[in-house]
């Protein structure tokens, strides 16, 4: 695949027409802000805001007042994006106690001595932390969307979006690894049952772990439907028209004239809704003195 | 997989190396060749988190500091300015720029003049400047398509530009490729001659730098032939899916519009056609229209299934298994539903056009002789009322193209009905068309009786017998890759540009055709790679065609020659 760069001779003719403009006063900060001018502005838009893979790094506030006027002033991101920042953040540690979990659920596989309460307290409670993250994301995650059609509201449905997948992805995970873990702890209780059968406490026990079993399946499967139904809004079904790139940008392009119009209708119907009310009322009080007239002629 | 996989390539590049929430800038054209190959939730993936049109952009007033933009555009003028302005003016933190074909130095300059705040990362030239519309099938959309059919002395730089879209597009398929080939063209035909020669000075002169690749021992074929050689493939009604969805309804971009077809619910009015991402299509789309019902009543049958046992939830196990497997039974019921719907439709029009009807005439004109038996059958369709003036037209048309030179006199009997009979068509056009496309223009042997061999094949097919009389239409284009794949595409009707020579067969050949591919072709192409025969061929076109588009490039042209002869 051939690409050619031309950065190079980009930047050649730029600085010579960089001299050729300002021939005298070029103070140092702005000469070597040329170069590293560029720097302020990488720094503050590459901290990753929403790159899984990546740790979770903070915004770094710079200082916009310091830039001189070769660079560009960055400004800060505006407020949602925290948001959105906690909803990833949220989903990197759901992610990392995903891995905690399964870990947790092999050990408990494990054949032990001991009855294994302590194995499933620590199971159910990290289950319990994740999806409590989900839960808190989703919410957080209806505050992101924003009405009216303007370039940022469609930024912050794709933001949705995205962050929706991935929850939608975590939870389907999640729901993946609980039902291996029961099945197997199922076969396993099972097995246990065969081997022992005349110990009636051990069967009366397993019926009770077996009631336990069912009511987790009960309330994981609870979890995840709710989930999904309401994450199934925003989640984009891949291979449809809805993914279409181009498919976005008309919608885009005519949501945008449609508010506009909207916007037009309503300043519109404003103006005359006053108008209309002060003619009402005066016709009304025209009225009413009218009638007044009247009977003061007919009393006199 | 190679243009898909080429255009994906060239896209993922683009933005993996810059981190952090940008913004994808595009124009008209570049939207189409990114979103074949890329789709939104790829590109949400990638942090990419608004696509905009590059001229809407400048509309807006709003400071987005914190994205970075992610330029790709065709180097136009227009598109240059669009940027010139925006580089003064800049709403993003960073700008990174690629173009989808080379920059001339001084459009280099300009926008080096107007980046004062320094926003410019970095210049790319990524050579993707084709529709990958299917992996061995490529367009260029070029909205003047008709161009072609016109005399250079009508409209000099209108022709000039054509044949520039056409060029650039071709040498961005052999940059994504990494070859440089051999070329050759129709003798017969004025514009592939044109477009031959410039596509080689651009190769082989003008930036030969850039296309000087590792040589391989033979080297790959371009071959540019003109759509007006095989006039008859265009105007065929066609019965396997693809190449069907397009004639009776039209795909655009592998997107199909269904809004104008009745009530349907939102999420089926428009649907998309994509072999990369449906299964079912990938399976289907060379199969005719009776094997197709089939598949699809499986399908439903399948659906229907998973469906009952969804809905009999007894135990708990069963309600888990319900959730776990949502979203696939999400995405089975909606390409179920648009498979159904699109065939649905085109079963409706079938009906009410009796396409099944008109179509076995249609083949039989396309395929077999026998001038007197053609006549009639044509005059009994025309008296018959139920046919639709656009079938009429058709029939009229491929007549005229195999007895041109045979019955003028009852010729000019099937003009003068149609011309009595539809009241919008316009007078002259099957003449204009003779004119375009006639026998004496033609270089290929389109009906197979100039050529002994071919001859002696068409008689032998006739005794045999065919399967299905529907698709027993081979274009034109068949016999040429065949030709090549033996070595035998005859130089006096396909000379090579200039010096050029090539010794034995090409492993690797594009055929572009000037005026525009149909589906059917492309099924040819996509058969014969899957066969196996050493040789890989790519088609490429102006456009996509229907009998619709051929039709109104047809009338277009007409309007303008008589216009141009008129003010002369």
């Amino acid at each position: 695949m051939a690409t050619r760069n031309r950065t190079l001779i980009f930047r050649k003719y730029r600085d010579a027409l960089k001299s050729v403009r300002v021939p005298s006063s070029s103070s140092p900060s702005t000469s070597s802000s040329g170069g590293g001018g560029g720097g302020p502005v990488i720094e503050l838009a590459s901290t990753s805001l929403l790159n899984h893979n990546r740790k979770y790094t903070p915004l770094s506030t710079e200082d916009p007042g310091n830039s001189s006027k070769g660079a560009l002033t960055v400004g800060l991101p505006p407020a949602w994006v925290d948001v959105s920042e906690e909803i990833s953040s949220n989903v990197q540690r759901a992610r990392m106690k995903m891995v905690e979990l399964a870990k947790a659920h092999a050990k408990a596989l494990m054949p032990s001595f001991g009855d294994g309460k302590e194995d499933q307290r620590m199971i159910e409670g990290l289950t319990q932390e994740i999806t409590g993250l989900i839960r808190k994301s989703e919410k957080k995650l209806q505050r992101l969307a924003a009405a009216g059609p303007s370039e940022d509201s469609n930024i912050r449905k794709n933001v949705q979006r995205s962050l929706a997948t991935d929850l939608q992805n975590l939870s389907i995970e999640l729901r993946k690894k609980q039902s291996t873990y029961l099945k197997r702890l199922r076969q396993q209780k099972e097995g246990q049952d065969g081997v022992d059968l005349e110990m009636n406490l051990n069967g009366s026990r397993s019926i009770i772990d077996d009631d336990n079993l069912d009511d987790m399946v009960v309330e994981s499967v609870n979890e995840l439907a709710q989930i999904m139904k309401d994450l199934s809004v925003l989640v984009i079904d891949q291979g449809t028209i809805v993914d279409r790139i181009d498919y976005n940008i008309q919608n885009v392009a005519t949501t945008v004239e449609e508010g506009l119009k909207q916007l037009q209708k309503a300043e519109r119907t404003q103006k005359r809704g006053g108008m209309v009310m002060c003619a009402t009322v005066l016709v009304i009080m025209c009225f009413i003195m009218l009638v007044l007239l009247v009977l003061k002629t007919i009393v006199f | 997989m190679v243009l898909v996989s080429a255009a994906r390539d060239y896209v993922n590049r683009m933005l993996q190396d810059i981190s952090g929430m940008k913004v994808l800038i595009l124009d008209s054209q570049t939207v189409s060749i990114v979103s074949v190959v890329y789709s939104q939730s790829e590109l949400l993936q990638k942090e990419v988190f608004l696509v905009e049109l590059v001229d809407s952009i400048s509309k807006s007033k709003e400071s987005m500091s914190h994205l970075k933009a992610v330029y790709f555009l065709r180097p136009t003028l227009e598109n240059i300015q669009h940027l010139r302005r925006q580089l003064a003016n800049p709403r993003f933190g960073e700008s990174h720029l690629f173009f989808s074909n080379m920059l001339k130095d001084t459009q280099i300059h300009i926008l080096a003049d107007s980046d004062e705040q320094e926003v410019v990362q970095q210049v790319q030239e990524y050579y993707a400047d084709f529709v990958a519309i299917d992996p061995y099938h490529f367009t260029l959309n070029i909205p003047s398509n008709h161009m072609y059919m016109l005399p250079a002395v009508v409209d000099p730089p209108g022709l000039q530009q054509f044949c520039d879209r056409i060029v650039d597009g071709i040498s961005t398929v052999f940059l994504a490729l990494k070859r440089r080939p051999v070329i050759r063209y129709q003798r017969t035909s004025d514009i592939a001659k044109r477009i031959a020669q410039e596509t080689s000075k651009l190769m082989y002169q003008q930036e030969s730098g850039l296309f000087d690749f590792r040589r391989t021992e033979i080297s790959p074929l371009l071959l540019i032939v003109d759509r007006r050689d095989d006039p008859v493939t265009p105007l065929l009604n066609q019965w396997t899916y693809q190449a069907m969805v397009h004639e009776l309804i039209g795909i655009h971009d592998n997107k199909v519009d269904l809004s104008s077809t009745g009530k349907l619910p939102k999420d089926q009015q428009e649907v998309v056609l994509s072999s990369e991402q449906d299964a079912f299509f990938k399976a289907n789309m060379y199969e005719n229209f009776g094997d197709i019902g089939m598949s699809i009543k499986r399908m439903v049958d399948d659906f229907q299934q998973v469906a009952k046992s969804n809905q009999n939830i007894q135990t708990i196990e069963d309600m888990a298994k319900f959730v776990d497997s949502y979203p696939e039974y999400r995405k089975m019921h909606g390409n179920v539903s648009k498979h159904v719907t699109l065939v649905t439709e085109m079963s409706k029009i079938v009906g009410e056009r009796r396409l099944m009807l008109i179509s076995e005439r249609e083949q039989d004109l396309a395929c077999n002789g026998g001038q007197v038996a053609a006549f009639e059958a044509v005059t009994n369709l025309l008296n018959n009322e139920s046919v639709s003036d656009i079938d009429r037209l058709h029939l009229v048309m491929l007549y005229a193209l195999r007895y041109e030179k045979e019955s003028p006199v009852q010729l000019m009997q099937l003009f003068n009905k149609l011309a009595s009979q539809s009241p919008k068509y316009k007078p002259g056009l099957v003449q204009f068309l003779l004119k375009q496309a006639g026998v004496d223009k033609r270089t290929g042997d389109l009906y197979g009786n100039r050529d002994l061999l071919n001859i002696a094949r068409n008689m032998a097919r006739g005794l045999k017998g065919v399967e299905n009389v529907y698709t027993q239409h081979q274009p034109l284009l068949f016999q040429t890759m065949e030709s090549i794949i033996k070595g035998r595409l005859r130089d006096v009707d396909y000379p090579f540009v200039g010096n050029h020579f090539q010794q034995g067969r090409p492993q690797d050949v594009v055929i572009f055709i000037v005026g525009g591919t149909t589906y059917e072709e492309s099924r040819s192409v996509a058969l014969q790679n899957a066969s196996n025969s050493g040789t890989r061929f790519i088609l490429g076109g102006s456009v996509v065609l229907n009998s619709k588009r051929f039709l109104k490039d047809l009338e277009e042209a007409q309007r303008i020659a008589k216009y141009s002869t008129n003010v002369v």
